[in-house]
């Protein structure tokens, strides 16, 4: 993407002022979304993105500047712009000889994404649609979506590294939307994988199509969710986002390096029941959330965070190694060129613990069953999160009974952790898109089913 | 290559490949921002960037694509994925490129000196308002992010039927957001933030202002509790009616109505809202930030009442779903970015403002719950069904008084009934965004808590 000499010159530039530290991330990005609605191809999208974001860094100040113009006078420029805002720093860093080093890809990709899968796309994306109203009369609309993305990235620093890597991302989301009489409720499943064309081909897209349709049929006859602390079970799968929400963000170096999160010097210490070991593994072949290298050119790793309950570990990119004096975990992540890494999650999930579904089910007498959670958010200086449910039941004398809606979960990190009292053996992971400071990432959050003894559940109802 | 050079080859290239009309919307922006944290500056950003989107009709059906680079291999790239994804379209509503309106408002939105405010008196705004606040008051813990900003952005869109419309805009920010505790080891941490903004020239934003009122942000939720579940009388304060507004506000859409994802459909003339409920939209406004002369289709915009004392006026309209509709066009075209479709949505959507003040609709409750902030409205609200269930921070009022802070609830309703349970509506619009709602005084709402 861009020449040795032409970055030595750019790092070089950036370290005018006397700069500790200086880095290239150059992204050639592009990407295709289709759109039926209603069996109806109604879009077709296709953009290249490109661009060059250059960090500069003197102890912990940092510069960021971005341009989509490549040429070596404009990013000597945008280098010598960013370099402007550090003074005083103490002249004589340099460059060192870069390095060019080989990623080890660790994921298979069959079948690179281009334009002549656009026809192929469509077949798929019509047996969804067609297995997804079949479902139920009740189903009076469907939105399905196909996506890929073939993102070149080449990342250079001060310290010698130049390194590139290829990232293909394939998801398919499938959204249907029952009717009764006033009401509509929508259900939706997204799989989505590191990988190419083939993901696509192998995926049972009959069933996914049946789960947005089951959610959106059962939520619009059910009733509304009750209100109140009650026990929760949370399905296998997604459900992990709560775990990401409750606790991951709050894990990020960004929040703990400054004392802004209630994870901060917690090392060591209990922040969750001893039946909660919980990790963020950027490494799992083909994952939604795997990397071979993050977006500072560190190799992922897989980071234990939380063993049996005791807190062991951070995410950590580099500022957050700086601010922290630790090592960076690999987990410096950014949406494009036109953000700052930070630290991010990669896929984070619950591990397996010995409960079936069923034992969880069976030893709750009263409760509220999450089956598919939606999405959720986290203030990580309160540890306040909430998350919607998508898909929720009644389990009344250890049996599933009748469905409910509007069911939102509220709570704090650590409260809830300590909170867990089964855990299942069912881990699996789902796949969903997580918004912060540098930008929209995709992530696995994954967890067997699991019991939180009390939490708050917003509904509509008051029992 | 420039702009104008690229767009001069585009088209050349684009007749010979069988385009019969083409358009390009291109749109770029540059800012500085910086931010401090401990007296030191944290962050620091400067960035330029631009992007080209490219639409073209071929073979009677409108192909899209976009680029971040303006180049010659750009160019065949446009070209082919517009081509390739016009030929998959099912849709049979044909789109067609327009020519521009005969009159467009004059709107001003730029001040070209804005941009050049020196990188040093950000800097210095920064630290100022992170000073303000550590002095303001003993309970705050740590300054997370004392952010200053300037920034301009231009939109063009060009087509081969000669319409040929442009735009600038700048705007220059302040913002804060803190952290509190009571003593140093107390446990709980509350956080709390403002900001404010200027069109014109970075001078005018009060610093102090927007530092204290996020200091008063923050402290006032120390020592927050739960409520008991129960329906309870809810406001809404400015910030948090607009939150929710802008979660449902696609439902004015007349492309989400069409395709069957909105409960409006049908109801175009009936009465949808309490009477006292008026919804406008406005891109014509002085000094609001996404005032703008024509939409992403070229059309000249202009205000619309969507509802009039409660009855349902009118969708928002691009061309083709004007078309479609047979409805008058109301130059609602919107484009997410250089990369999306054209598509519709709001200039300035707002509710009309009442005659009370905020604390005048408090000192008028006898028992309720002043909500100040919503939490996770990308999951919790549902825009097809109108139902939302939120994490809530806010204070309870007893008769006429704010008596405590309440966190750790959620409410839950339906947008559409609450359209139709408004008691109150405060006299309080703030512009902030392209969707804006005063205070809300609704008489029931269900919440949940302890």
């Amino acid at each position: 993407m861009l020449q040795e000499q032409v970055i030595y010159r750019v790092l070089t530039a950036a370290l005018e002022t006397g700069a500790d530290f200086a880095e290239i991330f150059a992204e050639d990005k592009t990407s295709g979304r289709l759109e039926m609605v209603g069996g109806m191809l109604e879009s077709s999208l296709s953009g290249r993105d490109y661009g060059v974001g250059i960090r500069v860094l003197q102890g912990n100040f940092s510069v960021y500047a971005y341009t989509n113009d490549s040429s070596e006078e404009n990013l000597i420029d945008t280098a010598r712009s960013a370099a402007a805002a550090i003074r005083g720093g103490a002249a004589g860093s340099r460059v060192m000889d870069l390095r060019r080093t080989v990623t080890d890809n660790r994921h298979y990709i069959g079948i690179m994404p281009d334009s002549s899968q656009k026809k192929r796309n469509i077949e798929l994306m019509r047996r969804a649609h067609s297995t997804a109203t079949a479902y139920d009369p009740s189903i009076a609309q469907t939105k399905i979506h196909a996506m890929n993305q073939l993102q070149n990235i080449l990342i250079a620093n001060t310290e010698g590294l130049l390194v590139q890597d290829i990232r293909v991302y394939t998801r398919l989301g499938i959204s249907a939307v029952a009717e009764d009489g006033d009401q509509k409720q929508s259900g939706f499943s997204g799989p989505g994988a590191y990988a190419g064309h083939e993901f696509l081909e192998s995926l049972d897209i009959e069933e996914h199509a049946r789960k947005a349709s089951r959610i959106a049929v059962t939520m619009v006859k059910a009733g509304n969710a009750p209100s109140g602390r009650l026990p929760v079970i949370i399905d296998n799968g997604f459900g992990g986002v709560l775990f990401h929400e409750a606790c991951g963000h709050g894990l990020e170096s960004t929040a703990v390096a400054p004392g802004s999160s209630v994870f901060a010097g917690k090392i060591g210490e209990r922040v969750a029941s001893p039946l909660v070991t919980a990790v963020d593994d950027g490494t799992i072949a083909n994952a939604w959330g795997s990397l071979n290298i993050d977006d500072e050119g560190a190799k992922t790793q897989r980071n234990v965070l939380i063993e049996n309950g005791i807190l062991k570990g951070y995410l950590i990119d580099r500022m957050g190694s700086r601010r922290m004096g630790m090592p960076s975990t690999g987990s410096g992540r950014r949406q494009s060129y036109k953000f700052a890494p930070a630290s991010r999650m990669n896929n984070t999930f619950i591990s397996n613990g010995t409960s079936t579904r069923e034992e969880i089910i069976a030893n709750t007498e009263y409760g509220i069953y999450a089956k598919s959670m939606g999405g959720g958010s986290v203030n990580t200086a309160t540890s306040d999160f909430n998350f919607a449910v998508q898909e929720a039941y009644i389990i009344r004398n250890g049996k599933i009974a009748e469905p409910v809606k509007g069911a939102t979960l509220i709570g704090k990190g650590i409260d809830c952790l300590s909170k867990i009292d089964m855990v299942g053996n069912n881990l699996e992971h789902g796949q969903g898109m997580c918004g912060s400071v540098s930008g929209s990432l995709p992530v696995n959050c994954g967890q067997p089913t699991i019991r939180v003894s009390e939490m708050t559940v917003g509904g509509r109802k008051g029992e | 290559m420039n702009i104008e050079e690229f767009q001069e080859v585009l088209f050349a290239k684009g007749r010979e490949a069988g385009f019969t009309e083409m358009e390009i919307y291109y749109a770029n922006g540059r800012s500085t921002s910086v931010s401090v944290l401990k007296g030191e500056i944290d962050a620091y950003n400067i960035v330029e960037s631009g992007g080209l989107s490219f639409r073209g009709l071929i073979g009677g059906k409108m192909g899209y694509s976009s680029t971040e680079r303006l180049d010659n291999e750009s160019i065949a790239y446009l070209l082919d994925e517009a081509g390739s994804n016009a030929e998959v379209l099912e849709n049979e509503e044909p789109e067609e490129l327009f020519a521009g309106s005969e009159h467009y408002h004059s709107v001003n939105t730029y001040s070209a000196s804005l941009i050049k405010t020196p990188p040093d008196q950000l800097i210095e705004a920064a630290l100022a308002m992170e000073r303000i606040a550590l002095n303001a008051d003993h309970r705050i813990d740590m300054v997370r992010r004392s952010a200053a900003s300037v920034s301009e952005s231009e939109v063009l869109i060009s087509n081969t039927k000669g319409l040929n419309c442009h735009r600038q805009h700048s705007s220059a920010s302040a913002s804060i957001y803190v952290l509190a505790k009571e003593s140093k080891d107390a446990k709980e941490t509350v956080t709390g933030g403002w900001f404010d903004f200027s069109l014109r020239s970075f001078d005018d934003i009060d610093l102090e202002a927007v530092a204290l009122t996020g200091v008063r942000e923050a402290v006032s939720k120390l020592g927050a509790s739960t409520v008991q579940s129960d329906n309870y009388p809810i406001i809404f304060r400015n910030d948090a009616a607009t939150s929710l507004l802008s979660s449902f506000a696609s439902v004015f859409s007349a492309e989400s109505v069409d395709k069957g994802f909105s409960r409006l459909k049908g109801k175009l003339g009936e009465q949808v809202a309490g009477s006292n409920i008026s919804i406008i939209d406005d891109p014509l406004m002085v000094n609001v930030p996404s005032s703008k002369a024509f939409d992403a289709e070229g059309s000249a915009t202009a205000r619309h009442e969507l509802i009039k004392d409660g009855r349902l006026l009118t969708f928002l309209h691009n061309r083709k779903t004007a078309r479609k509709a047979g409805a008058a066009n109301t130059a609602n075209a919107a484009k997410g970015g250089y990369k999306g479709l054209v598509e519709v949505s709001h200039h300035n959507l707002y509710i009309a403002p009442g005659a009370a003040s905020l604390a005048e609709i408090i000192r008028k409750t006898d028992r309720g719950i002043l909500i100040v902030e919503l939490q996770g409205l990308h999951a919790g609200t549902n825009a097809t069904s109108g139902s939302f269930s939120l994490a809530a921070i806010g204070y309870l009022i007893e008769h006429g008084e704010i008596v405590r802070p309440v966190n750790q609830i959620t409410v839950s309703g339906n947008f559409f009934e609450l359209l139709n349970g408004i008691e109150e509506i405060g006299n309080d619009l703030r512009f902030i965004g392209s969707c804006t709602s005063p205070s809300l005084k609704v008489s029931s709402l269900s919440v949940s808590g302890a």
